[in-house]
C-alpha cells in the first residue's frame, strides 16, 4: 500500500500533468511521463505549498523518478501528520 | 553581404561594474566582481541573495526631477548610455542626419519594477490609484522613445523584446539598417532594470538563480545572477567614420539569428549552432579567424554545456584554440541588456587586445571543455571575435566583430 507522502506525489503529479493517477508507478521515469524542466519546477512549486516544506534547486535538479520525488519528500516531511494537506483540486 | 561597411564609433554603458565605460572596461579587464548581496530592496523572504546591480546610482545626477520622475530605472539607463555613447562618438547630429538616424533598444521586463509599484499600492496597500505616470514609465519603449525624444533623431525607433537576446536583436538589426542605407547612424544596444521584488520572486520560481555566485563553465556552478544597467552602441558606415576622423573601435560585420523551435526554455545546442554560423556568413569571416568569443555563458547547469557543444560542432579543431569567456561572472546577467554589455566587452577586447576573463571560475567541467580564459584577462590581438546571445523561447542572436587597424 502506498504511504501518505507516496499517494501525495502521485496525485499532484497526476494533476499537474493532467495524467491518470493509474498510469504513474513508482519506479515510473519522469521522461517517460513526459515531465519536462517546466512540468517538474510546478510539480515542485505545488508539493512545497500543500506540505510547507522548502526543496532545494539542487534536489529538483537531481530528480529522474516519481521515486526520487517521494524519496526527497519524506526527508523533508518525515512525521507528515495523516489527512493533513489539503486535497488537490 | 553587400552594402556598406558599418563602424563602431561610440560606446556607453553602466552596469555592476561602473558607471561608465572607463569605469567598466577596467573592471572588465581587471576581473573585478559586481556582483554582490541585494542592497536595493529587502531579500530576506528570498532564496538567493546576491545580484549585480548599478550601485551608487543617483537619477538626480543624471536628470532633472520631471524626467526622473517619468523614467522608469530601465529606460534610465537608456538614455544615460545613450548620451554617453554619442557623446564618446563625437558626432555631430545635423538635422539631416537626425532624419536619418535609427534607435534600436532591447529590454526583456521594460518598466515592469514601476508596474510592480503600482501593484504593491492597489492590491497590498488598497489605495484607488496607481502612480499617474505608471504607463509612460512602463511602456517597454520607454528607452528607445526618450532616446529619439532628447537626441531629436527622427529616423525609425523602436524596441525588440527577445528576452535574453533582446539587445543583441536590436544592435544586429541596427547594424543591417546601416549596412543596407536605410540608416546612415543608429544608436543601438538595450537597458534592464530587473531588481523589483516580484520580479525576483519570478525568477526564484524558475530555479535557475544561483544562491551563491555566477560561475560558468566550472563544474559546480550553480546558476546565473540577475544583473542590470545597460548599454548603446554608436553606429555609422566605416567610411563615414573615417571621413570625420572618428575613434573606430572596431567594424560590426554581421549578425546570425535563429530560432530553436525546440522548447521555451530549454537550450538547444542546434539552434545556437545556426546562429553563429549565420553570423560567420553574414560577417563573411572564416571561422579559423576568431579568435575570441565572448559567450552567452550563464552559469546555468543546461546552457553551459549546450554552448559548448554548439562551438565545437561549429568551430571543429579551432574550438581548441578559440578563447571565450562569460563576462557575466562579473556584471551578472542583464537579461535584455546582456547583449548590450558584453558587445561592449567584446569591441573593447578587440580595440584593446585584451581578453575579459571568466571569474569565479574553480574547477573545469568535462562537458564545459574549452579555454574559458579562467580568473585572469589575457592580453592578445584577435582579428575577429563573436559575441552569442541565446533566449528563453529558443531565439538565438549573434555578432560578429573585426578588428581595426588602430589610427
Amino acid at each position: 500500500m502506498p504511504d501518505e507522502i507516496e499517494e501525495k506525489v502521485l496525485t499532484v503529479l497526476a494533476s499537474v500533468k493532467r495524467i491518470p493517477r493509474e498510469s504513474i508507478r513508482l519506479d515510473s521515469a519522469l521522461q517517460e511521463l513526459g515531465v519536462d524542466s517546466l512540468d517538474t519546477i510546478v510539480l515542485v512549486s505545488e508539493l512545497e505549498d500543500q506540505m510547507k516544506i522548502v526543496i532545494s534547486d539542487e534536489a529538483v535538479r537531481s530528480i529522474r523518478s516519481v521515486r526520487d520525488i517521494v524519496e526527497g519528500v519524506r526527508k523533508l516531511a518525515p512525521r507528515l501528520p495523516l489527512n493533513s494537506a489539503a486535497a488537490v483540486e | 553581404m553587400t552594402g556598406r561597411r558599418v563602424a563602431v564609433s561610440g560606446l556607453g554603458v553602466i552596469c555592476a561594474l561602473g558607471h561608465d565605460l572607463t569605469e567598466v572596461w577596467n573592471g572588465l579587464r581587471g576581473g573585478r566582481l559586481g556582483i554582490a548581496p541585494i542592497r536595493s530592496l529587502d531579500v530576506s523572504k528570498l532564496r538567493f541573495q546576491n545580484g549585480a546591480e548599478v550601485r551608487e546610482y543617483d537619477p538626480g545626477s543624471h536628470f532633472g526631477p520631471d524626467l526622473a520622475s517619468l523614467l522608469d530605472r530601465f529606460a534610465q539607463f537608456a538614455l544615460i548610455t545613450a548620451r554617453e555613447a554619442v557623446k564618446d562618438s563625437g558626432i555631430t547630429l545635423s538635422p539631416g542626419l537626425r532624419e536619418r538616424t535609427a534607435v534600436l533598444c532591447g529590454s526583456c521586463l521594460g518598466g515592469q519594477i514601476s508596474q510592480d509599484a503600482g501593484f504593491v499600492d492597489i492590491y497590498l496597500q488598497n489605495r484607488d490609484r496607481v502612480h499617474p505616470l505608471t504607463i509612460p514609465r512602463t511602456m517597454a519603449n520607454a528607452g528607445a522613445s526618450h532616446i529619439s525624444m532628447e537626441l531629436g533623431t527622427t529616423g525609425p525607433a523602436l524596441t525588440i523584446s527577445t528576452a535574453c537576446s533582446s539587445s543583441n536583436h536590436a544592435i544586429g538589426l541596427a547594424f543591417r539598417m546601416v549596412r543596407s542605407g536605410e540608416a546612415d547612424l543608429a544608436i543601438a544596444g538595450g537597458s534592464e532594470a530587473p531588481f523589483g521584488f516580484g520580479l525576483l520572486k519570478a525568477w526564484e520560481a524558475m530555479r535557475v538563480i544561483a544562491p551563491d555566485t555566477c560561475r560558468p563553465f566550472s563544474v559546480d556552478r550553480r546558476g546565473m545572477i540577475l544583473g542590470e544597467g545597460g548599454a548603446m552602441l554608436v553606429l555609422e558606415p566605416l567610411e563615414a567614420a573615417k571621413a570625420r576622423g572618428a575613434r573606430i573601435y572596431a567594424e560590426i560585420a554581421g549578425c546570425g539569428m535563429s530560432s530553436d523551435a525546440h522548447h521555451i526554455t530549454h537550450p538547444s545546442a542546434e539552434g545556437a549552432n545556426r546562429a553563429m554560423r549565420a553570423a560567420l556568413a553574414d560577417a563573411e569571416i572564416h571561422p579559423e579567424q576568431v579568435g575570441y568569443l565572448n559567450a552567452h555563458g550563464t552559469g546555468t547547469p543546461g546552457n553551459d554545456p549546450t554552448e559548448t557543444q554548439a562551438i565545437r560542432e561549429l568551430f571543429g579543431a579551432h574550438a581548441e584554440r578559440l578563447a571565450i569567456s562569460s563576462t557575466k561572472s562579473m556584471h551578472g546577467h542583464a537579461l535584455g541588456a546582456a547583449g548590450a554589455l558584453e558587445a561592449v566587452a567584446t569591441v573593447m577586447a578587440l580595440r584593446c587586445g585584451i581578453l575579459p576573463p571568466t571569474m569565479n571560475f574553480t574547477k573545469p567541467d568535462p562537458l564545459c571543455d574549452l579555454d574559458v580564459i579562467p580568473n585572469l584577462a589575457r592580453p592578445a590581438r584577435v582579428e575577429c571575435a563573436l559575441s552569442n546571445s541565446f533566449a528563453f523561447g529558443g531565439l538565438n542572436a549573434v555578432l560578429a566583430f573585426r578588428a581595426v587597424a588602430r589610427g
